[in-house]
Order: structure tokens, then sequence, then C-alpha cells
């Protein structure tokens, strides 16, 4: 058999993957995309269930996801298990990463908040003083955002301060109801702007990978795709020192494999990205790989009761709708507490509250869910964390995976920038809360450990300077111009925002590059 | 020549034109073992047998808790979820022993906020009343219970020490019991549909073989043939 060389070896199939595959294959290029888990069919691997005939009453099943804490029996074959692909970190500084290897990876599963990044992230340095600039600005990726919020079919409205850019949206009519009009008023003192929110509708009930970016790839005749390769290493030409393709293992049989490609892109998901660039020792002159993760910090915020919905008085006029406060600490002012900032998402529902958010039990905590029922107003906290040197990645000598590959370290902790932070945004929710007239029935300022948010970003950062940073602008390896990092991997802060509209602009950025230059034989 | 091998050879001349004909199909079938070959007749107008849960039919004994954390556990659970309206309360839903199940089945720090609460609660009650807990009336276990309740947002329980016991055990307790068949039962009797249900992933394409927690204990699919003590060949694949 001959051996196939690829134009383009895509490792991933989520949103950075998908639109890769989608940019390359549309310009006549021959891509292989290698993703490590089965492809997932609901109609095949899914149904509906009572909780009492699965084996843990719907409990998460023990000890099998432990830092999974959005997992339930229901859905925990999903996820990645710990036991089988574990991670490594020290006790007093818990991570938890949150992985999907399914075809598409996490794009099947994610929250749709959808978000440019603005220039007071793009130029954090030149604002604060802390930490890089990127090397691109809001003017550089805008036109890209623009095309992945049609892809995607962003809503929202053209409300944003210049912290949060307006977009290319399918427009938001609803109006504000009466609890966000009064929580509205009430934030005024803050100079908070209270904004639609801004989620991917997509299409038919899913904006993911699978069904928004390898369609239109697959339609190309271009795309070759492989299920339950789990890549080992990258290969280099031992002539030239540049990649040149790919070990895999194959996850059931546990064939070894290989194929050759004359360019690689890694989609993998940061961690997995950055896994795998050091476990095959490439692109790291800099010694940057594995250095400044970051993600957000989620868990604190407010739970309250509109007085006036208790006791079947909610109305639709009175209750629902949700809005995004975007980042409004050290924008014009500055903040002597932290630098950066956090947004709220505030949520106002009809639906049941909680138990955990009254201290009764039995028939005084039923007389309780039936007089709040219908009354419920969330405000939770996304805030910034810090890119720190220190917070970084590295291989675990002493671990490996369930296919021998050696397995991560992770060693990471929130700073008391991040912790004052979640303080404030708690302080200033219930004191908006409390001038809105909102009972607040539980308050929580601690953040849960990082990588919660399934945000993580940061660990081969780009920069113009290749002492400094991993990728060029392009998300392009400074040390092999034949290597690229098209997810989160390449973030030089995080900001506020959900990152998945900025990975979408910048693999779509760097695949259009990539094509340009390949059509040049640059690379 | 013999008979035999001369009627052999007659034949085989005049099936050869078939069996060059049949040299063009790559993998000639092989003759069936049987009449039927076993995996063939499910389909999808099979009827499924109906098979019920075994949790609310079979009895279990507990194997986590003592006997005495059992009783107080017990108490506990009928404290905090009683029957109320036409729902079950805790009891009813065989709480106590699913969740000495679980507990029993889940790391160590999940295990210790059990016992220790459990053990700290039956203390408790002696020193006050010098009863077991699993004895008090229902005023005074709540003069036990009570000063402990907090109210706290989602995955962050109280982590202040009778505090973390009472408040994770009340959720767990409530949990257990809305998710168990006489909840739903309760539910199907007052006109509604399962109220426990979700959507369930099975396994997608598990890896037999593999080392994760699931599979650890299951042999590899394929088998070689274990070596057989008499004189029948075994063919190692």
């Amino acid at each position: 058999m001959t051996e196939t060389t690829y134009d383009v070896l895509i490792i991933g199939s989520g949103h950075a993957g998908g639109m890769a595959a989608k940019i390359l294959t549309e310009k006549g290029i021959h891509c292989l995309m290698l993703n490590a888990g089965p492809v997932a069919d609901v109609a095949r691997d899914a149904q509906r269930k009572p909780a009492y005939e699965l084996p843990y009453r719907g409990f998460k099943p023990p000890g099998r996801l432990e830092h999974v804490f959005q997992a339930s029996e229901f859905n925990a074959n999903v996820w990645v298990d710990e036991k089988e692909v574990p991670y490594t970190f020290d006790p007093s500084m818990p991570y938890n990463w949150v992985r999907v290897r399914l075809f598409g990876g996490r794009s099947l599963f994610w929250s749709r908040q959808s978000f440019r990044l603005s220039d007071y992230e793009f130029k954090g340095k030149s604002h604060d003083g802390f930490g890089e600039d990127w090397p691109i600005s809001l003017a550089d990726l805008a036109p890209y955002y623009s095309r992945v919020e049609d892809i995607f079919q962003v809503e929202g409205a053209q409300d944003g301060p210049p912290q949060m850019p307006n977009g290319n949206f399918v427009p938001v009519n609803e109006v504000w109801s009466e609890s966000m009009q009064r929580f509205i008023k009430a934030s005024q003192p803050y100079n908070m702007a209270v904004c639609k929110q801004r989620r991917a509708l997509g299409r038919d009930g899913l904006a993911s990978s699978v069904n928004l970016l390898l369609p239109d790839a697959e339609r190309t005749g271009k795309l070759t795709s492989i299920a339950n390769a789990v890549v080992r290493q990258i290969t280099v030409d031992k002539n030239t020192g540049q990649p040149n393709g790919c070990l895999f293992v194959d996850r059931l049989s546990r064939r070894e494999m290989h194929v050759k490609a004359r360019v690689v892109v890694l989609a993998a998901g940061t961690l997995e990205s950055t896994r795998l660039l050091l476990n095959s020792n490439l692109g790291n002159s800099s010694g940057m790989i594995g250095h400044y993760l970051m993600d957000q910090i989620y868990g604190p915020g407010i739970t309250c009761s509109v007085p006036e919905a208790r006791n079947g008085k909610a109305t639709k006029q009175l209750m629902g709708g949700g809005a995004i406060v975007p980042r409004f600490r050290n924008i014009t002012t500055k903040y002597d507490k932290f630098l950066r900032g956090y947004a709220l998402n505030v949520t106002s529902r009809m639906g049941a509250i909680e138990p955990r958010n009254f201290a009764a039990y039995g028939a005084e905590l039923q007389q309780k869910l039936k007089e709040y029922n219908g009354s419920a107003f969330h405000i939770t906290v996304m805030g910034e964390v810090l890119g720190r040197y220190e917070n970084h990645v590295r291989i675990d000598k002493e671990k490996v995976d369930a296919w021998d590959i050696p397995v991560l370290n992770i060693q990471t902790k929130y700073t008391d920038n991040e912790f004052n932070m979640a303080k404030d945004a708690v302080e200033v929710g219930c004191a908006v809360a409390d001038a809105a007239g909102f009972e607040v029935l539980s308050k929580n300022d601690v953040p849960n450990p990082p990588g919660y948010s399934i945000h993580e970003v940061g660990t081969c950062r780009m920069g113009d300077d290749p002492k400094k940073s991993v990728l060029n602008k392009w998300c392009q390896s400074h040390d092999h111009k034949n290597l690229f990092v098209v997810d989160g991997a390449s973030f030089v802060s995080a900001g506020w925002q959900n990152p998945t509209m900025t990975i979408l602009a910048l693999s779509m950025r760097a695949s259009e590059y990539l094509a340009s230059e390949m059509s040049k034989q640059n690379v | 020549m013999l008979r035999r091998d001369f009627v052999r050879a007659v034949v085989s001349v005049g099936l050869l034109p078939k069996a060059l004909l049949a040299q063009q199909t790559a993998n000639p079938a092989p003759p069936p073992p049987a009449p039927v070959p076993w995996t063939l007749g499910l389909n999808p107008k099979t009827p499924l047998p109906v098979t019920e849960a075994a949790d609310g039919i079979a009895e279990t004994e507990a194997s986590f808790f003592t006997s005495t954390q059992l009783a107080t556990f017990t108490r506990l659970c009928d404290l905090l979820l009683p029957p109320l309206d036409s729902k079950p309360g805790a009891l009813q839903a065989g709480t106590p022993m699913f969740l000495d199940f679980l507990i029993g089945s889940s790391p160590m720090p999940r295990k210790k906020v059990y016992s220790g609460g459990l053990d700290w609660l039956d203390a408790a009650s002696k020193t006050k009343y010098k009863l077991p807990f699993a004895q008090l009336n229902a005023t005074q276990a709540d003069a036990l219970i009570k000063p402990w309740l907090r109210t706290w947002m989602t995955d962050h329980p109280p982590t202040e020490q009778h505090a973390d016991f009472i408040n994770i055990a009340h959720e767990d307790i409530r949990v257990a019991t809305m998710n168990s068949k006489a909840w739903d039962d309760a539910g199907v009797a007052a006109g509604q549909d399962w109220v426990t249900g979700g959507l369930y992933w099975s396994p997608i394409e598990p890896d037999m073989a593999g080392l994760g927690t699931t599979s650890t204990q299951l042999p590899p699919h394929v088998m070689a043939v274990p070596k057989a003590p008499h004189s029948i060949p075994s063919y190692p694949r």
C-alpha cells in the first residue's frame, strides 16, 4: 500500500478543528482529521430513562468523574473518564479538567454564550500594564468574528459598550421583564451596562462543529476523518526537522499507526494540544509551552427571590429573561482591589427554586418551595483570571494514560486578584439585589477550582517575540512554519468572555492564512 | 485407480466450471454449521421481554454503615424527608439502604463526611438527651439538626464541620428519594409521566479491552482458548 501524504493533518474535531477543516477544504486542500473518540449518535447511543433504572439513581458514578462537577449518571459516558485519561496535580491545588473526546468534542455541549473580546483584552497590557498585549487587535479579528457569528447564528442586540463589541447578530427583540427593569435601575450607581444576552442559536437546536462546520468540509470531498485515533506524538522529518505527520494508536484495537502530512494543525483543545507538543518535544524553543494557563472564575454568585412573584403570582410581565453585564471595573476608572474585572450573568426565572436556598427541611421546606416557586433571580459571576508564568502544565514522568501516553501535571491556582474579584462581585450583586427589592436567599464568594468554567486557554500563547511566545499572530509555530495551534492555547489573556467565538475566529483566520501560504508554496 | 477415486474425479470434472467461476468471488461464504446461523433471528420485530429495576423489588443488607450508624441515618432520613402530600418519604423510597450502597462505593472523603457525621449526631444526642438519635422524637431531633442547616449555592456545600454533613446528607437524601421508583410510582398514580427521567447516554463504542474503571475487570473480548486437561487440541488465537 502506498502511503498517502495529506496536505494538512488536523488533530481534533471540535470548534477549532471543524473550522480549520471547513476553511482549508473549501480552498481545495486535502485534509485528514483525527479524533480521539467515537462518533456520538443520539438515536443509537441515548434514550430517555427514569433515574431509578440507573445503577446510582442518577447520582454521578462514584469516583469516576470526580472533577467533572457538570456530570450526572445520565451523561457520565460522554465525558473523558479520569481513570482512563488521568492528569495529576498537587492536592492543595485542585484542577477540574473537563473533557469530551466524542467527534465534535466540547462543541457538542456548550452554553452558547457568544462574545467578542475587546481591545481591553487584546491590548490589556497597554491599558493597565499587566501581562502582554496580543499581537493582534479587535480590528484584525472583527471580520472573522462577523463570519463566525453568521455561521453560528448568534442572537443579540447592538447594545454593547466598548468592552463588549457589537457584532453580526440575529436581532433579539424581547423586552425586559419588570424584575429585569428593577435590576437595571438598581445597578445604575455602579455604571454597569446591562445588555441583552448573546447566544449562538445554531441550526436545528445545535451549534456545533458536527452540524455547522464539518458538513461543509465533507461536501468538498476533500476531508478524510478517522475516529478513535488517539495521537501519541507528532513526527518530524529526519532530514528537515519539520513536522510530517503523527503516530496514533487506535483506541479500540490498540494498534499503532501513523499518517503523513505536509502541515500539522493542532485543534485538540487547549491542554491536549499542549500535552501533545510537550510529548513530541516540539516547537518549544521559547520554553513557554505549558505556561500562562488561564480560565475564568466560576461559582461565585447569588440566588434571590422577587417577593412580588411568590405565592403563584409570577407572570411573564414580572419574571423572565436574561442579561449580560460586561466587565465594568477598571474600564474608565482604576479600581484598587484588583486588576481587570468580571461580568455578571443575570437570569430571571419562573421555575422552581432549589431546596438548598432554604435552611429548612420536611414540611416547612415543602411550604417554602411552594411559596417561592416562580420567583427566582440569579446573578452569577465570570471573572478574568490573570495570565501568570507560574500557572503551568508539564508532562508527568511517572504516569501514563490507558494508551501509555504520558499525562499532564497541572500546577495552577488563583491569587488574591481572583479571590478579591469574586468577593467584590458578590458584594455588588447583593447590594443591587437589595436595592431592587429582591431577597437574597444564598450567596457564594469562593470560586470553584480552576478549570471548572471549561474555558481553559493559554499555554501556547501567541506573540511577535519568539523568545516570549510559542506562536506568531497567525497561530503558527515560531519554530516550525508547518505547525499551527488553532484552539484556545494561543490566548494571551483570558478576558471575562466565553472563549468560543474567539477560538472560532482565530481558527478561521489562521486557516485562511495557511491556505494562502500553501498556495504561494511558502508552507 | 480405486473406484471411489474414479467417481470423485468424474464429479470434480463436472463441477470444474462452477469452481472456476466461484474463484472470482474473493471470499466465498463458509458452509453453514447448522440449519440457521446462530446470530440470525433477532430482528426489529422481535418482542422485547419486559423487565423491572431490581431497586424497589429486592432487599439489600447494609454494607457500609454500622448498625448504629444505619439506625441514626434512618431516623435522619425520616426526619428530613417524611411522606408529604401524595409523595413517599425517604424511608418508603428505600433511601437509607441506597445511600449505604452509594456512599460505600464513594471515595474516602465522602465516606468520612457520612460516618463522622452520623457518629457525631448520635454522640450529640446521647450527651443532650441520654438517648441514641434513632430514638429521639421530632422536637428533640430538630433541636440538634436545625442549628446546622445553611443556605448554599451549587457545588459549594458548607465546609464547616457538622454543617457539611447535615446539608450534604439532606441534599443526597432528597435526590435519592426523588429519583426512586416509589417517587415515580406516586407520580404515575397521580397521572404524571415518570418525573425522574432524563436522556441517558450509554457507553459509546466502549473500549472493552481498556483500562477504564468500568471495564477493568472485564476479560479481553477475544479469548485465547484455555489449555484443556484432555487431549482435544486447542488453537490459541
